[in-house]
């Protein structure tokens, strides 16, 4: 695996399940946690067995994320247009939850391709609603224009308190991550990794793909914002999106590819962990037998005196022992 | 306070078959899928003795492949359809033998079926009660090292099973635990939550024999098998069709009887040419799980009956447990799930019991009469994951973090966590809390990174559970 699918693996398998099974009538309540802790609850009863719950609770904005009544902005314009009139959105939601949406799954298109199509989408509810405000900007790029009331420096929620930046203009867009880890062991790992990361865009296969570039210190375009925002140990991360990368079907995975970023990052970082293991370990199996083949032969020396034997005189220990052996 | 401890912990059960995998405080593992990894070796079959540069080149490809590899029924199906990837079993009759295998497997899991960022939750993994300590470690040392999980506890799996056992009897952490997985089959008695390290027996013959004996009676049956595809429809046979009768010679005439009605039909496709075929299921149907019962029909290395081994391995525990052992035995794992393979067990080992309850009062001249001993064999419809639901019980409840060594949450956290788990029809009653806040007081075993780092990868060496027994 290199990137991650928007859809939630398990969401759509139960989906799938759900629809297979719609005459059994079984309680579903189920939470679970995804990365950048976005967390997920599901809710089926016996009364409706075709009438699913979604709840869906958001990373905690930092201060210079604005989110309109706990949801990021353009999020129910985004939910609606994704998903028409099969899901309704439940105001208030779920106690501890951002959103709750109620899905009808007796309504669905009797369509196969359109179905399967539909309950990607839902399970790819993340994408929907945390990259929504990414996705109006994105948007305007590919028409080439610039909202009036966009701010200049737009800050996008990503992981719980921690945010990543935008800076819309009319013929690109500039996003900024600042990369913080936890572990200091992780925090090399991925300063050389985004090193490396910068240093593959120049090869010649990847000249279209948007510019991208790395410091240690915070890039001229966040000037203004709190220091707070600022503190990254692992560097800041920016790419350069034109209106090429995001026409037609590319905007939807220029989006997500956008939001995950840090997660992207991390994954490879734990990957490139598992890597160095495994090496270590084999080195460590093949100083073992180099070790062992350096002994001198234990099991020869042995035997060689239970070939002696008949020329010593018996013990009874010894008979002993022989009779066990 | 520690925000990893507000997040539901993960519980992951590795078997040597299936691998479950969930949060929890849910029912249900997320996923449920065969332990197995495959790996791409194309890389390896290149030519070694050419120049420097192709070095580089292989080299490179070498580290792309260790990227890429799939898990569980994808690893299946890409094996299947293509040469380029070898499957690998990390798992052997219950211990992990390839490590390389396990960490990527577990990384797939956590990274690419969860989808969770382990620095954010605590981990419960499971081990056989026959674990070394050296394997404790290396899975201690990938989880802290590779993973950076904040917290990591390693449960015995037979204590877990038990643990799930008792939402559907009494509260009550004594009893024997029969696991019978794919690749291995322990009887582990428990008494208060300890495992009594002694009296634990363990049987060659595991659901994986099962599989290869059906397949066996087909193959010499003749049935129109491809040879390729054998073995998984042979697992399909044992899972769907497989039933424990209560009298082999009783089964085979009511087979002869009736044929239309016993005698079932497989329907299948072949992979390389796309034909179908189609086969007859007759006497393995029974025949399957009595190799627990009669193993001589199977292998003439072992021939203890599993009913005789519980029994022995009952006499051998402590003689003030006994009763109690006898009085709650659980099962637990995928090849305990055979229709009425809990009654049979439960005829099989009473009449042992009562044969030597009447021997010795004829050997009293009946001057004494002794109790009756009661014997129970419990099932349950999660037997399947009782291991991993076990589990998640454990891990849900507020002691779990406690135990890893953070500051006491607080009871308000208790009730939010309450409501939005849907164990709550479980948890609320007083005596299962209370119980399991006791077995947590006896099981201080999980680790956490500070741990870790202050004292090395051999805190995960011993578990409280066998204290006092080794």
């Amino acid at each position: 695996m290199i990137l991650l699918e928007s859809h939630s693996r398990f969401l759509l398998q139960t989906l799938f399940n759900r629809l297979q099974n719609l005459q059994k009538c079984v309680e579903l309540d189920h939470n679970w946690v995804e990365f950048d802790d976005v967390r997920y609850h599901l809710q089926v009863s016996m009364k409706n067995p075709h009438i699913l719950l979604l709840s869906v609770s958001l990373p905690t904005p930092s201060s210079e994320t604005i989110f309109v009544r706990g949801l990021p902005f353009g999020a129910i314009e985004a939910i609606k247009a994704a998903y028409g009139v099969l899901v309704q959105i439940l105001d208030p939601p779920r106690d501890g939850f951002n959103l709750t949406l109620k899905i009808n799954l007796a309504k669905l298109p009797a369509n196969q391709e359109q179905k399967h199509a539909f309950l990607v989408k839902v399970a790819s509810v993340r994408e929907v609603v945390l990259g929504a405000p990414l996705r109006v900007v994105l948007k305007n790029l590919a028409s080439r224009t610039v909202a009036r009331d966009m701010d200049p420096l737009v800050a996008l929620v990503h992981r719980p308190k921690e945010s990543f930046f935008l800076v819309p203009q009319a013929n690109k867009v500039t996003v900024v991550y600042p990369m913080r880890f936890n572990d200091s062991i992780d925090i090399v790992l991925a300063t050389s990794f985004l090193q490396e990361f910068v240093e593959a865009r120049r090869t010649t296969g990847l000249n279209n793909s948007p510019p991208c570039s790395w410091s240690y210190t915070p890039p001229p375009e966040l000037k203004g914002v709190s220091a707070d925002a600022l503190s990254a140990n692992a560097g800041f991360v920016t790419f350069v999106i034109f209106p090429r990368h995001v026409e037609g079907q590319k905007l939807d995975r220029t989006v997500w590819n956008l939001s995950t970023f840090h997660a992207y990052v991390s994954y490879h970082v734990k990957c490139s962990e598992g890597f160095m293991h495994t090496r270590m370990r084999r080195r460590v199996e093949s100083l073992i037998q180099a070790l062992d083949r350096a002994k001198p032969d234990v099991e020869n020396a042995k035997k060689t005196t239970s070939q002696n034997r008949s020329f010593k005189r018996l013990s009874l220990k010894d008979s002993r022992v022989d009779s066990f052996s | 306070m520690d925000p990893a401890a507000s997040r539901p912990a993960v519980v992951i059960d590795n078997g040597s078959g299936y691998t479950k995998m969930g949060f929890a405080g849910n029912v249900e593992p997320c996923f449920i899928e065969p332990t197995v990894v495959a790996v791409n070796e194309s890389f390896l079959n290149q030519s070694r003795t050419s120049s420097k540069a192709s070095w580089v080149a292989q080299h490179n490809a070498g580290v792309m492949a260790d990227l890429d590899f799939f898990i569980g029924d994808e690893a299946i199906a890409k094996s299947r359809s293509s040469s380029t990837y070898n499957l690998s079993y990390p798992i052997h009759h219950g211990q992990v033998e390839n490590w390389d295998a396990m960490e990527r497997f577990w990384q797939q899991c956590i990274f690419n079926y969860l989808r969770c960022d382990p620095e954010d939750h605590y981990f419960l993994l499971t081990e056989s009660p026959l674990t070394a300590p050296e394997s404790r470690e290396y899975t201690g040392e990938i989880m802290f090292e590779t993973f950076n999980v904040p917290g990591l506890y390693i449960a015995v799996n037979s204590v877990l099973a038990l643990a799930a056992g008792y939402t559907t009897s009494k509260c009550e952490m004594t009893g024997v635990v029969v696991d019978i997985g794919d690749g291995a089959t322990h009887v582990v008695p428990v008494a208060d939550g300890y495992v009594i390290g002694g009296s634990i027996r363990s049987i060659p013959i595991a659901g994986k024999d099962v599989t290869l004996f059906v397949q066996q009676l087909m193959r010499e049956r003749g049935e129109n098998v491809p040879p390729e595809e054998s073995f998984e429809v042979a697992r399909k046979v044992k899972e769907t069709f497989c039933y424990t009768s209560s009298d082999i010679v009783k089964e085979f005439n009511k087979h002869d009887k009736e044929p239309a009605k016993y005698i079932k039909q497989w329907r299948g496709i072949k992979p390389k040419t796309g034909a179908p075929y189609s086969c007859d299921i007759g006497y393995e149907r029974f025949l399957g799980p009595e190799v627990f019962f009669n193993p001589e029909i199977y292998s003439s290395d072992f021939t203890t009956p599993l009913p005789v081994v519980i029994d022995k391995c009952i006499q051998s525990a402590p003689i003030d447990t006994r009763r109690a052992l006898y009085k709650n035995i659980v099962l637990s794992g995928g090849s305990t799930m055979f229709k009425d393979f809990h009654r049979r067990l439960q005829r099989d080992i009473k009449k042992i019991v009562d044969a030597r309850v009447l021997a010795s009062g004829a050997r009293l001249n009946g001057e004494i009469k002794s109790q009756p001993v009661e014997v129970n064999v419990l099932s349950h419809p999660i037997q399947r994951f009782a291991v991993w639901f076990g589990g998640s019980v454990l891990a849900s409840t507020p002691e779990f973090f406690t135990v890893c060594g953070f500051l006491p949450i607080t009871s308000s956290v208790f009730n939010a966590k309450l409501a939005y788990t849907n164990l709550y029809f479980f948890l609320t009653s007083v005596a299962l809390i209370m119980l399991v806040w006791n077995f947590w007081l006896n099981v201080q075993a999980c680790h956490t990174k500070a741990e870790y780092e202050e004292y090395g990868a051999s805190i995960c060496r011993t578990n409280p559970v066998f204290k006092g027994m080794y």
